[in-house]
């Protein structure tokens, strides 16, 4: 192989790799870590998000609002509060991609969400068992376990 | 200092037994706080909308004796009644927790102890 050849096909490997390290990317699981408390107050209305999915000013902003969180009261003894919110922001995301400061504290709102399901029509966020964009379980399969690739999508029908 | 960590591990046992309470014990500090518990009184005011979005039916469902599901996110909810779920209403601070979060949410207030006292003894009687 010739020298210019060569580098061409470092190049392209390389570009390779960068292509298909999102779907690396996609995997956030659960810090084994987690407390308690992530389940019985968090995780009693909505999933338990796993904390890589917001930067570490967003859940310091989500946690110092929680009497109004998203029109509802949930709030934490203080104990409570400052267990979890160290907690959320020890996990935080470190990578640049999700490090924007979440719009109304929504991870739903971060433009990299949008992005990502640009393609989901309304009508289909609509849908019965899905809801809201904050309902990730409805088709993200193995979102509990923080496995978001495109592999593991099932969208409801109804 | 063997019979020492013995006896502290005998009396924290103790407390733990203490500390389990029944939908029934809960109740009754309720009721001295206000007046007899009213189930009838109870049901209604959990299926009825407070001047807010939402009743405590919006998510709990009427009779809430089986999962539902979150208004909003579609999170399973577990059975609040009782005879459908046995940890509810077994835990002081985790009820009074709820009561202030929930109460809130629907009446945009705290809730009086007469209005718990209704509806946890409308929640008792549900099957």
């Amino acid at each position: 192989m010739n020298p210019i050849k060569m580098k061409k096909t470092v190049l392209i490997c390389a570009s390779l790799l960068l292509i298909s390290s999102p779907t690396f990317a996609e995997k956030m699981a659960m810090p084994a870590d987690m407390p308690a408390s992530y389940e019985a107050e968090c995780a009693s209305c909505h999933m338990a998000y796993p904390p890589a999915l917001l930067s570490q000013q967003s859940w310091k902003n989500v946690m110092s609002g929680l009497s109004k969180h998203f029109a509802t009261d949930a709030s934490v003894d203080p104990k409570t509060q400052t267990e979890l919110t160290n907690w959320l922001v020890k996990n935080a995301t470190t990578r640049q991609k999700y490090s924007e400061t979440a719009p109304e504290n929504r991870i739903t709102k971060t433009s990299w969400f949008i992005r990502k399901h640009d393609e989901v029509k309304s009508e289909v966020w609509k849908r019965a068992s899905i809801k809201s964009p904050s309902n990730c379980g409805a088709c993200h399969i193995d979102a509990a376990k923080g496995v978001f690739s495109e592999k593991n999508i099932k969208i409801p029908v109804k | 200092m063997l019979l020492k960590l013995l006896s502290g591990f005998v009396l924290m046992g103790m407390a733990h037994v203490v500390s389990a309470v029944t939908p029934q014990d809960l109740l009754k500090p309720y009721e001295a706080q206000s007046g007899k518990a009213n189930s009838a009184r109870g049901e209604q005011f959990f299926n009825t909308k407070h001047g807010k979005e939402w009743s405590c039916a919006s998510c709990h469902e009427n009779p809430p004796n089986h999962d539902t599901k979150h208004i909003v996110t579609g999170k399973v909810i577990k059975p609040l009644a009782p005879s459908a779920n046995p940890a509810r209403f077994t835990d002081e601070v985790k009820a009074e927790k709820w009561f202030k979060r929930n109460c809130n949410d629907v009446l945009g207030r705290d809730c009086t102890t007469q209005e718990k006292a209704d509806v946890l003894s409308w929640l008792m009687t549900i099957k």
